[in-house]
């Protein structure tokens, strides 16, 4: 009895030390981790609305960001929307921007853990180009057209080899949102 | 065994993967690149050093009967502590190794080094041993890294030097072909060790 008293004693003290050691460093470190994703998320909406004035970029109540050409706010030059797609071993966050036509202007991929070497592809650029290479397919692209080739006629996205389902994951999710924002808000004259 | 002979069995004489045959799931899964493999291998000897060193600072006052659960709370607590901190202060370096960062709990190589050497040995050489056992594991990792990109992605370092027209063997990139090349590498040492033992 006292054997096993002394040792859950011993056990007990080693997880109190463990736990005081990670909720200290819990504490310090979490204000940081929270700015940098903030940061991100700012750098992120700049990127997706190139177009528009950092300053600028506002969160609808809706859920979706409005990009205005100046701080004043009086012209909307695009929006911008988080899509969440189920991949392989993640939930992949796109962040995508349209203009006021609903063209696709811009596109993130937020945050994602896929298969490194296969899924991270969608995060993958190619030797000497400044953005990954399966989003920039995204770019002027209308909703109709944000489906794999494979998938539909009007579809002009080649999938990545041996990931399908981040391919997948990536492309119906960001098809859904631009649809979704550009009938619920009526963008673009002929955006078939 | 001298200081020096103790880092360098690591590489050759016990390499982690190829002769102790530890650590195989994430080296099978983070293969598939020289990239993935030095960002892997680095991470895990960071852990590997620090977790020896700890085992090795309490050896003494830990009961036989319960070292292993300990021994996994000290490494467990490591890696959480190193995400945490990597992810506040090094945002960069925290994005790129991203997932390899936890993986490391499951690399049978730190518990396997806390207990058959940091558990009874003194602080220098339980520091010396994790180094040497790190390293070596990374440079099986970079090994392996360098065979499957070739074959598998026609790349190097993420520079595709195989040229337009090379059609990659995408086997390579994928887990049967990462235990093809694992087997085929290890029959490979295997053979330089009789061929050696013979001199």
């Amino acid at each position: 009895m006292k054997d096993i008293l002394k040792l859950g004693g011993i056990l007990l003290l080693v997880t109190v030390v463990a736990s005081a050691v990670l909720a200290f460093v819990n504490k310090e470190t979490k204000p940081r981790i929270l700015e940098q994703a903030r940061l991100e998320k700012e750098q992120a909406l700049t990127e997706a609305l190139p177009m528009a004035d950092k300053n600028a970029i506002v969160l609808h109540p809706d859920g979706y960001y409005v990009g205005y050409e100046d701080t004043t706010q009086q012209e909307v030059v695009g929006y911008a929307l988080s899509a969440f797609g189920k991949g392989y071993s993640s939930e992949i966050e796109t962040l995508v921007g349209i203009d006021t036509s609903g063209v696709v202007c811009g596109i993130k991929i937020l945050s994602q853990t896929e298969t490194p070497g296969l899924g991270t592809k969608i995060v993958e650029k190619r030797y000497g180009e400044t953005s990954p290479w399966f989003q920039q397919q995204f770019i002027n692209k209308s909703y109709n057209q944000l489906y794999l080739k494979k998938d539909k006629p009007t579809g002009t996205i080649d999938a990545i080899t041996g990931a399908t389902i981040s391919s997948v994951a990536v492309t119906s999710s960001v098809q859904q949102a631009v649809e979704s924002v550009v009938t619920q808000l009526k963008l673009g004259k002929d955006n078939h | 065994m001298s200081p020096f002979k103790e880092f360098i069995k690591g590489f050759y004489e016990q390499n982690p993967v190829f002769r102790l045959a530890l650590g195989l799931c994430p080296t099978l899964a983070v293969s598939n690149s020289i990239e993935n493999a030095i960002g892997m291998g680095l991470a895990a000897t960071f852990v590997l050093v620090c977790s020896n060193v700890i085992v090795s600072l309490i050896r003494k006052g830990v009961p036989a009967k319960i070292r292993i659960p300990i021994y996994i709370v000290v490494i467990a607590t490591f890696v959480t502590v190193v995400d945490l901190s990597m992810a506040a202060f090094r945002p960069t370096l925290h994005k790129s190794l991203g997932i390899f960062v936890p993986l490391i709990v499951v690399n049978c190589i730190i518990l396997g080094r806390a207990e058959a050497f940091a558990g009874k040995n003194n602080l220098f050489r339980s520091f010396i041993d994790g180094l040497g056992m790190g390293l070596g594991f990374t440079f099986a990792l970079i090994i392996l890294g360098f065979v499957r990109e070739l074959l598998g992605d026609g790349k190097l370092m993420g520079y595709p030097i195989m040229g337009p027209k090379f059609e990659p063997v995408l086997i390579f990139i994928l887990p049967p072909g990462a235990f093809l090349t694992l087997g085929l590498l290890l029959g490979l040492f295997n053979w330089l060790d009789t061929k050696l033992k013979k001199e």
